[in-house]
């Protein structure tokens, strides 16, 4: 089974290794200098470990490595792994799927303990955040090991608005970055997966938290630095939606019994340092979030009106009246808003590529209303405001489960 | 003569009797026929509406793109007036088979056409079925899309694909039905060729905004706008 998933060109190089401890995956994209550093980090960790790491640089570095691994502590084997560059701007969910499940696959095949995945390109990436990501599995303490990127305020904003509030609404775990890209996992973990048949159609992103959680595993974050992105793509922000919110979705559906009875939410144990991200000096384009939203309003209300409700509505046309100075989306609207889609991806109201692409206007509408509040703050004035956000998605919770349940109920 | 009278009115009495003799059976085949293809009718009907209600067809006509009976359709529920289609099927059938019992030449032919003609009125039903749906699919996509890129002519372009794929169904749908294909036919090219020209001048007009807006954009870029954009999604 696990066979399907490893690319063929591999399969026969991960069946000449035979068995190893620990499998680290390297997805980005990562120059000379920074392989190295991954390697260096790998060698400091304690024990006599196997370590298998994949990476679609593998033939570059082979010798390097070999060279350089000693009789005595970890032993590095590096296998050429077929490049599946992950495309932030184009298809980043679905190109990196795959290669997610071919790293799994592979774990399980060799019967690894723990795995690693390193997807991004991380700014300043050093050996002890690479470690980091891996000790508190191998020490046999948790299960799943989160990044917590050193973020700046305009960055990564479908994860702080959407991602990051609604996993932890759901299951009560405060994850940063609950979808990675770059994790830790231990082998409980891709046994929990590989134990639902289900589970491989969901995207393994989306649903390694929620069924971390959901399993009772442990789940910790670790303080890296902060990670490189590519620019925005205006074109593309619908697929992007598509793409993330639709796996997240999904399991949401897969894991509704087990959210249906979380309450409130806790921190989970965080390791390392907390590192700061230079200061954002550019400003953001409001006029352009603006009209994106104005447009939406004036067009996509029939469609919205199969899935909110008339007073939601009501406000966003309300809003939609605001001059740029005054226009908020308050939070409680736009959690609102974001059960009222899950609810309807679940309802298959509409084709639900339709359904996730007309909620970018009202994305857009949401990020120029956080790009108006937070225009002057810096660092935890910027955690305030997010904070706030997570929490009026704790409170608006009721509303998902009342209409999750009852979904044929009226709702005004 | 009040014989003459008396056997003329005995013989009109037998005539009309024995042509009432002969008509009645075919009568009554008439009426049997009608009341069995209610009962059927009624049957099919309820068994339609229940199976069409467990395969949630009235959900899975919204996601195809089809006005939902919330958004004001006319159309109470798509499901009731399926089954409803069903039965008037089998009641006109029942009629067509009464109507036969009579075995008249005449009413035989009838039968015959309107039988020969059934499998073209349900091929132009599927027909405009396919297309409507297709039609209602590409005006939400193209719809949203269009919202997306910031088109300010979206909702013209979904329209006008919409009822371009329509036409296209309705025609195919006559032709099908084989009435006036040739007026359908020049009707059809006369409306087609309407709608592109008019889709081709809604694009031409936003393009035109979009060139506009572009150049004027490029003729007041200040310092501070052509710094990159810091907002990242992902």
């Amino acid at each position: 089974m696990e066979g399907d998933f490893i690319p063929e060109q591999a399969l026969e190089k991960i069946e000449q290794v035979d068995a190893a401890d620990l499998v680290v995956g390297v997805l980005a994209d990562l120059d000379q200098e920074t392989v190295a550093a991954v390697h260096e980090a790998l060698r400091t960790l304690q024990g006599d470990l196997r370590i298998v790491v994949l990476s679609s640089d593998g033939n570059s570095v082979r010798s390097q490595t070999d060279s350089a691994s000693s009789a005595t502590g970890p032993r590095l084997s590096v296998v050429s792994w077929p490049s599946i560059a992950p495309d932030a701007s184009g298809a980043p969910m679905q190109s990196i799927s795959a290669a997610y499940q071919s790293i799994f696959a592979a774990g399980e095949k060799l019967g690894a303990r723990a795995g690693c995945i390193i997807a991004s390109n991380l700014e300043g990436a050093t050996p002890q955040w690479v470690r980091q990501l891996m000790q508190p599995v191998l020490e046999g303490e948790f299960d799943l090991v989160a990044p917590h990127y050193a973020r700046r305020k305009f960055e990564g904003l479908l994860n702080s608005s959407i991602l990051c509030p609604l996993i932890r609404s759901l299951y009560g775990k405060r994850i940063q970055n609950p979808l990675g890209p770059d994790l830790g996992f231990s082998r409980a973990l891709f046994g929990a997966r590989g134990s639902d048949r289900n589970a491989n159609r969901i995207h393994p992103l989306a649903s390694l938290a929620p069924v971390a959680i959901c399993d009772n595993l442990r789940v910790c974050q670790v303080h890296v630095g902060p990670r490189l992105l590519p620019p925005t793509d205006w074109t593309n922000i619908s697929s992007l939606l598509v793409q993330v919110l639709g796996p997240v979705f999904l399991a949401m559906e897969r894991n509704a019994a087990c959210w249906q009875k979380t309450r409130g939410s806790v921190p989970v144990p965080g390791f390392g340092e907390p590192l700061a991200a230079s200061p954002e000096t550019a400003t953001v384009d409001v006029d352009r979030l603006l009209n994106s939203f104005q447009l939406g309003i004036r067009d996509l209300q029939e469609i919205w009106g199969l899935v909110l409700p008339p007073a939601t509505l009501l406000e966003l046309r309300k809003l939609s009246r605001a001059t740029k100075e005054q226009f908020q989306m308050p939070d409680e609207l736009w959690a609102r808003i974001v059960y009222d889609f899950a609810l309807a991806h679940r309802l298959r109201t509409i084709n639900r590529e339709h359904l996730l692409r007309s909620m970018t206007p009202l994305y857009l509408g949401w990020a120029a209303s956080y790009a108006k509040e937070v225009e002057a703050a810096q660092g935890a004035g910027v955690e305030r405001r997010l904070e706030r956000l997570s929490t009026a998605y704790e409170v608006s919770k009721p509303y998902l489960l009342s209409r999750w349940r009852w979904p044929d109920r009226f709702n005004p | 003569m009040k014989e003459q009278v008396k056997q003329a009115l005995d013989q009109s009495t037998t005539r009309f009797l024995t042509a009432l003799t002969r008509l009645l059976p075919g009568l009554v085949a008439l009426v049997v026929a009608l009341l069995i293809s209610v009962v059927l009718a009624w049957i099919v009907a309820i068994a339609m509406r229940r199976l069409l209600v467990s395969l949630k067809f009235d959900q899975r006509l919204v996601q195809w793109g089809f006005p939902s009976p919330a958004e004001g359709s006319l159309i109470k529920s798509p499901s009731v007036l399926l089954s409803q289609f069903a039965a008037a099927l089998v009641i006109m059938t029942g009629l067509l088979i009464g109507v036969s019992a009579f075995d008249a030449e005449l009413t035989s032919l009838l039968v015959r056409s309107v039988f020969s003609y059934v499998p073209n009125i349900l091929g132009a039903v599927l027909v405009l079925l396919v297309g409507n749906i297709i039609a209602r699919f590409l005006a939400r996509s193209i719809l949203i899309g269009s919202v997306n890129l910031n088109f300010q002519y979206g909702r013209l372009l979904s329209v006008g694909v919409k009822w371009l794929v329509i036409v296209l169904a309705v025609a195919m749908a006559l032709e099908h039905l084989r009435i006036a294909s040739g007026i359908v036919e020049l009707a059809f090219g006369i409306l087609f060729g309407g709608i592109v020209l008019a889709l081709a001048l809604a694009v031409a007009f936003n393009s035109k905004e979009l060139v506009s807006k572009s150049l004027e954009r490029d003729a007041t870029k200040t310092t501070s706008e052509t710094l990159e954009d810091p907002l990242r999604h992902l």
